[in-house]
């Protein structure tokens, strides 16, 4: 629930004259989304080993003289797992290779728009660098001194990689229930910001232990309240009013 | 006054899913003409629901969502032209060979760093045997001690352990390090050209010592010259990279970085195929008695005049000749 402007992040100015902001992903998402394509890898490479033992092992006798081929093969299947796979993902499927997507993390350029075969290139080929000395120090370092978590190969591209939040927009058009009481008519119009973090607490309370359930519930219904003494009472009575009541009261102007 | 946060929402939600609707079916296959009117109007509408909830909701989750919708229309519309087939063939006719010409600067610098590199080891192994315990692997000496070609077992059946993979992809590991390798102001592209190159001279002098020569040049006759070109290139590209960020110019060092890399990796990529071709004449022409040594020679000198006579002349126009002079200097 962070606020979009204290993370990194970047503005894009569409056409539209709209600023977009669009949340960047840092170094936790992007080593998971790296550890699912290297897994990915690992897997394609303990397959084609098991496949080029049986080929060159050679229980039937018929593949004498193909180690050349198997060498070809070896050199085409490096070239897949360094370079194609990556750059093939973010050209072709939207800036995300399957670990990408598995995070909802995307490449993108500095502009916003999506990644294109150019950029993808340099920032896949740099990974040799960025691997340096092990396991992607010099990635790993860049991405910490860089304001957009960014690694020597996305500074070299002009990209970055942003994430695609998963957002509920459920919570605002929950169904109200109309039994308990209404609204005072006392009542001020809740900002934004209130109605968010009644929403919030809403979509969470029946995860949350009874008694901080109840606290948190109470809390809320003194800083939206402008109820008197009785109807707070009836109000705090039980969670489900209590959460009911909240509930009217964030929606209480629809 | 603004509506409340929930108002806002339900009244507008309905676009905004079909707007996502359109956005996942976008990403999965094309999208009819009447469709895509749709989804300009619906983007625009989104857009201006984003510029709403940034004035009067700001940091909440509508805001987000907005942000995020709009972020996903605005990237499947604004898409970057796609590269097809006849892009990759103007690329390989027109473009590639030119930015070979106009940064033929940097190429020359990474040629005669490799020059250089093969200059040094050649004399180290020449004046001083022993320099050569240095400078060759240890394999490839104990080969040459006992007067064999290391290359001639690369053909044999071999359990794939003993298939050494750095020997396969070692072109393009190579390739692909010398150009990114640019990225640490050049130094790693300097000192892979200089390495390489003293490598390649000192393997030659320790043949020639021990009387080897000849099937030194039967190995590396075929591919030698267009392979050396290749990371030639890969050098010049990784020296661009270096010298933007050395001297960025008027840019900030980031711009200029990204504008340099897009023009470098043309490079390449540009021989990217051709790396392709010449491990293909590696692996089956050079090694082994199969072809005479004149003829291997002859296929790799014609291969690198004509590989260097396509990235010369390639795409050449008048208009570009009185335009960059100084790519037609040499």
């Amino acid at each position: 629930m962070s606020p979009v402007s204290s993370t990194p992040h970047l503005d894009v100015a569409t056409p539209e004259r709209v600023a977009l902001t669009l949340p960047v992903a840092g170094i936790g998402y992007r080593c998971l989304a790296w550890l699912v394509d290297a897994t990915l890898i690992f897997f394609f490479w303990v397959v084609a080993y098991f496949v080029f033992t049986l080929l060159v092992s050679d229980v039937l006798g018929v593949f004498q003289g193909l180690s050349t081929v198997g060498r070809t093969l070896l050199v085409v299947g490096v070239f897949a797992t360094q370079w194609l796979y990556w750059t093939v993902g973010e050209v072709f499927f939207h800036g995300q290779t399957p670990g990408k997507r598995a995070l909802r993390i995307r490449v993108v350029r500095m502009d916003g728009s999506p990644v294109g075969l150019l950029e993808s290139a340099v920032r896949n080929l740099c990974r040799a660098v960025d691997f340096l000395p092990v396991g992607y120090a010099a990635g790993c370092l860049t991405m910490l001194l860089t304001a957009r978590h960014r690694r020597l190969g996305d500074l070299l591209a002009g990209t970055l990689l942003v994430r695609d939040e998963r957002i509920d927009l459920d919570k605002y058009t929950a169904p109200v229930d109309a039994s308990g009481t209404g609204a005072p008519s006392s009542a001020r119009e809740l900002t934004s910001e209130e109605v968010e973090l009644v929403l919030a607490f809403l979509s969470r309370a029946s995860g949350l232990e009874p008694q901080v359930r109840q606290r948190l519930g109470a809390r809320l219904v003194e800083r939206v309240g402008g109820l008197d003494d009785a109807q707070r009472e009836a109000v705090l009575a039980s969670a489900d009013a209590t959460e009911a009541f909240l509930r009217r009261r964030a929606r209480a102007e629809v | 006054m603004a509506a409340p946060l929930p108002t806002f929402v339900a009244r507008r939600r309905a676009d905004w899913d079909a707007l996502d609707a359109l956005l996942t079916r976008q990403r999965a296959g094309a999208l009819t003409l009447d469709e895509l009117r749709r989804l300009d109007a619906l983007y625009r509408r989104a857009a201006s629901d984003l510029a709403h909830a940034q004035t009067f909701y700001p940091d909440t989750d509508a805001h987000r969502f907005l942000n995020q919708l709009c972020g996903r229309a605005y990237a499947a519309i604004y898409q970057p032209p796609r590269e097809r087939w006849p892009a990759v063939r103007a690329f390989f006719q027109r473009e590639f060979p030119r930015v070979l010409r106009r940064e033929l600067r940097f190429v020359g610098a990474s040629g005669a760093l490799l020059c250089l590199g093969i200059l040094l080891g050649a004399l180290v192994v020449l004046w001083e045997p022993r320099g050569a315990e240095l400078l060759v692997p240890g394999p490839v000496r104990q080969y040459v001690a006992q007067g064999r070609m290391w290359t001639d077992d690369i053909l044999s059946v071999a359990p794939p352990n003993s298939v050494s993979s750095d020997i396969a992809t070692n072109n393009l590991t190579v390739t692909i390090l010398t150009f990114a390798t640019g990225m640490l102001f050049g130094l790693g592209t300097l000192f892979i050209l200089v390495n390489n190159g003293v490598h390649i001279g000192a393997i030659g002098a320790l043949c020639l010592r021990e009387g080897m020569g000849g099937g030194f040049l039967d190995f590396i006759a075929a591919h030698g010259p267009v392979e050396l070109s290749i990371i030639v290139i890969a050098g010049g590209a990784g020296l661009m990279v270096g010298q933007a960020l050395i001297d960025p110019g008027e840019l900030p060092r980031g711009q200029a970085l990204a504008l340099r890399g897009r023009e470098a990796v043309k490079l390449v990529l540009g021989c990217a195929p051709f790396l392709a071709f010449i491990g293909a004449v590696e692996g089956y022409v050079s090694p082994g008695d199969l072809f005479p040594t004149w003829a291997k020679a002859g296929l790799g000198l014609s291969l690198g005049g004509v590989f260097w006579a396509y990235l010369l002349r390639a795409g050449r126009t008048d208009a570009e000749a009185t335009e960059v002079p100084a790519a037609s200097a040499s």
